[in-house]
Parts: C-alpha cells; structure tokens; sequence
C-alpha cells in the first residue's frame, strides 16, 4: 500500500473513528453515572418508545456499527478506482454520517446520564437538527481533507516508475504532445487587454507592467512537451521558449499520477516548491519525475502513463548502455 | 503521440512514422484538429533525417489524414471522420500485405474490392 493510499484510507475512516472516540470517552468519563439498562430509541415527540437496551449491548452495537460503516467506506474508496470528483463526496458523505451518528449516539448516552426510569429519558427531536448540524460542518471538514489526499485510484500502476514499454533492440522511439490551459490563456490575453487599457487611461507607467505580467501568463499557458533519447523537455509557449530538460542521465524513474495544482503546487504555471518543480497547466494527470538529485519534475499532460512508461524503457536503455 | 521507428524493419523509416500516427488518429490518442510535432523537432527527437519524416507527413496528406499548412506545419484533418478513416486505412495497408504475400496483382485486388462493394 502506497502513502497515497495509506491517507485516502485514514481520511475516509477517520470521521467514524472519531465519533466512536468520543462515546467511549464519553462512557469513560461518566460512565459509572449511566443505568444498566439505556433507552436507545426515540419518538419525533422525543419520548423513549422502545425497551431500553443492556450498557453493554448498547457499546458493542456502536463498536459494531461504526467499524461496519468504517470498513464499508474505505473499502468503497480504495476497492475500485474512483473519479476525484466522486472519491471528494465520498468523503464528506464518510464525514457528514460520523458526524451525525457520533453527535445522536452522544446525545442519546448523555440524556441516559442519573437515569433512574429508563422509559421516561427524553431524546428531543432538536437534538436531531443539532446533529444535522454537526454532519454538516463535518462534511465540509472531510471535503478541506481531501484536498491532501492525491486521488490513488488514477495511478495507473500504483507503484512507482515500473512502467515499460516494449522497445525492440535498436528501435527509436519518440513522444510528443501538446498541453496547455484555458485559463491561464484567458487571463494572459485579459491581462494583456487590461495592460494596454491601463497604458492609455491610466498610467504609461504601470500599463507595460500590467501587459508584460499578461505575455507572461500566456507563455506559460501552453507548452509542448516531449520525451525521446535526450530526456524529458517542456517548451513552454508559441515560442518553445523557455525551455526545460531533464535528461535522461538525470531520471531515476517516471510516473504518472494526477496533481492537484492548488494543494501540490500553490497554483499554476511553472512553480517550483520545496523539493519539487512542475509545469503546471491545471489539476489532472501529469508525468512525474524522479531525479537523480531527489527532487521531482511534473508537467500537467494527456496520456502521461505513455510517456512515463516509455522515459523509464529510455532510462534503462541507457543504464545498459 | 508515440512515434516509433525500428531501422532493422524492411518498412521505410518514413512510413513507419506516416503508421504511428496513422495509429494515433485511429485511436483517439491524436484528435482530429491536434497539431503534429514540427518536422525539424520529430527528426532530432528521433535521430532521424528531417526528409524522412517529410516523407512520412507527405504520405499522410496524400491519405487525406493531416493537412501541411506553410507556418501552421501538420494538422489532424479537422471533422469526426478522421479515426474512422484512419482505421481504413490501416486495415487497407493489411490488406495489400495479405495480397502481396499471396503474390496478387493490383488489379485483382483491386477487383476484389470493387467487387465487394457491389454487393451490399
């Protein structure tokens, strides 16, 4: 099991892990003030309506329950290859029902508490809208959490730079492919349109600032990327320039995964962060490289899993010699 | 796009490379409207002569598979029929090396295809 996978599992059990912390706390603390019999069960008037339940046949259903629905949840997450999309309210779906079944159960132990009548505690429908509340604020809690986990599902391989393509002896082998963003190209032509507005209304001071900062963003709009016999090279813009290669003596092993832009690289462009540098288009699927240095190189492209897999057959090439 | 060339084959290194596109349309890799590396680029990406894969391009236009436009280079033909046309194209190529191997003229194939198209 990868890291990847390690913390989609941890995010997606999480939520129930938590609620059942809490109602063992809760019985810890104050569980020497609960009757050995608890009402478990409530009308809308909020009236005990059902045999009270054993203490401890009440603590095993919760154990039981939330470590089914736990286990459902991580096996939905990580068992098939999901969307980001879909994985993301999978999540906050997790987060919305630990929230909700940990506050109501909670709320029911607690309104249990100096009971001397088990059919006279009281559960009030409120209770309900509270812990409709708390599903709430903790599905947006789960969602802010997967913005840390990269999707597993969209790893082609789940392992690292292991990929390969099948090169005859003496076969010469060269990809190539256009990336770019639509965004980043609408606000480059904005900003170029707002420097030249700013250059006459304004200031012809500031306006060639604003308009550089716009051919900026459109060089970096789109690039063309290749992987052949000399490495991995970005061509940034219409101009192919600037341009970035990593050669082949450099890659210990290609990947290709999806990069969240936002959470991975701080927004999009060419960005280089602690340990790794990404020509980043937009969220999606990228090829990563590992260097030899130990920092990593990404660039945001279609059909990334080709070109990985042919840059590690290239790469061995080379190491046989 | 994967391009790959292997110098050991008896196929021409310029069709080799028309194939690997030809490929690419038919699979949806390359769509149609892409933009194919420049000439120049493929050429020093490959190790190969700039003319060679000229060749490959040119036989591509002939196949009515990309369009060679001066300061644009090579363009996918624009329209939903390019796959679709692709993948005819590469079933064509195997059907004229099935009939070489059977050592049969052109005109016999040629025949045989008409033939078949009569008949529906």
């Amino acid at each position: 099991m990868n890291q990847a996978r390690i913390r989609l599992a941890t995010v997606t059990v999480a939520p129930f892990a938590l609620a059942l912390g809490v109602q063992l706390a809760v019985l810890l603390v104050v569980g020497d003030r609960l009757p050995d019999s608890l009402a478990t069960h409530f009308d809308l008037s909020g009236d005990s309506d059902r045999d009270p339940m054993s203490r401890t046949a009440a603590l095993v259903a919760s154990v039981l329950l939330f470590a089914g629905v736990g286990a459902l949840w991580v096996v939905s997450a990580l068992g098939s290859p999901l969307t980001a999309r879909a994985l993301k309210w999978l999540t906050a779906g997790g987060w919305a029902l630990g929230g909700l079944l940990g506050y109501t159960l909670t709320a029911t132990l607690l309104a249990n508490l100096d009971a001397t009548d088990s059919s006279a505690v009281r559960l009030p429908p409120w209770q309900l809208a509270v812990g409709a509340a708390v599903a709430l604020a903790a599905a947006g809690v789960g969602l802010l959490l997967t913005r840390f986990v990269p999707n597993p599902g969209h790893e082609p391989t789940g392992d690292d730079g292991t990929t390969r393509i099948d090169l005859a002896e003496g076969e010469l082998a060269g990809w190539s492919r256009r990336t770019g963003s639509g965004p980043l190209l609408a606000v480059g032509l904005a900003t170029l349109t707002a420097g030249v507005f700013v250059a006459v209304a304004v200031s012809w001071r500031y306006g060639p600032m604003v308009f550089v900062i716009g051919l900026l963003a459109l060089v970096f709009a789109s690039a063309h990327v290749s992987v052949d016999r000399h490495g991995l090279t970005v061509r940034m813009g219409a101009l192919s320039w600037p341009r970035v290669r990593v050669p082949l003596k450099d890659i210990e092993a290609a990947s290709s995964r999806r990069i969240n832009a936002v959470a991975e690289y701080g927004g999009w462009g060419y960005r280089i962060r602690h340990k790794r540098t990404g020509v980043v288009m937009r969220s999606g699927e990228a090829i990563v490289v590992r260097r030899a240095n130990g920092r990593e190189f990404a660039v945001t492209v279609a059909d990334s899993a080709t070109a990985a897999a042919l840059l590690n057959t290239l790469v061995d090439r080379r190491k046989r010699g | 796009m994967l391009f790959r060339v292997d110098p050991a084959s008896s196929v021409p290194l310029g069709d080799q490379i028309a194939g690997s596109v030809r490929g690419a349309i038919a699979d949806g890799t390359v769509n149609p409207g892409d933009r194919l590396p420049a000439a120049r680029a493929l050429a020093d990406s490959l190790g190969v002569n700039v003319h060679t894969v000229l060749r490959g391009y040119q036989r591509l236009r002939e196949e009515g598979l990309i369009e060679l436009r001066r300061g644009r280079g090579a363009v996918v033909v624009p329209g939903p029929v390019s796959p679709g046309r692709a993948k005819i194209l590469e079933r064509v190529r195997e059907l004229v090396d099935e009939a070489r191997e059977l050592g049969m003229s052109e005109e016999e194939l040629m025949s045989m295809v008409r033939l078949g198209m009569t008949t529906t």
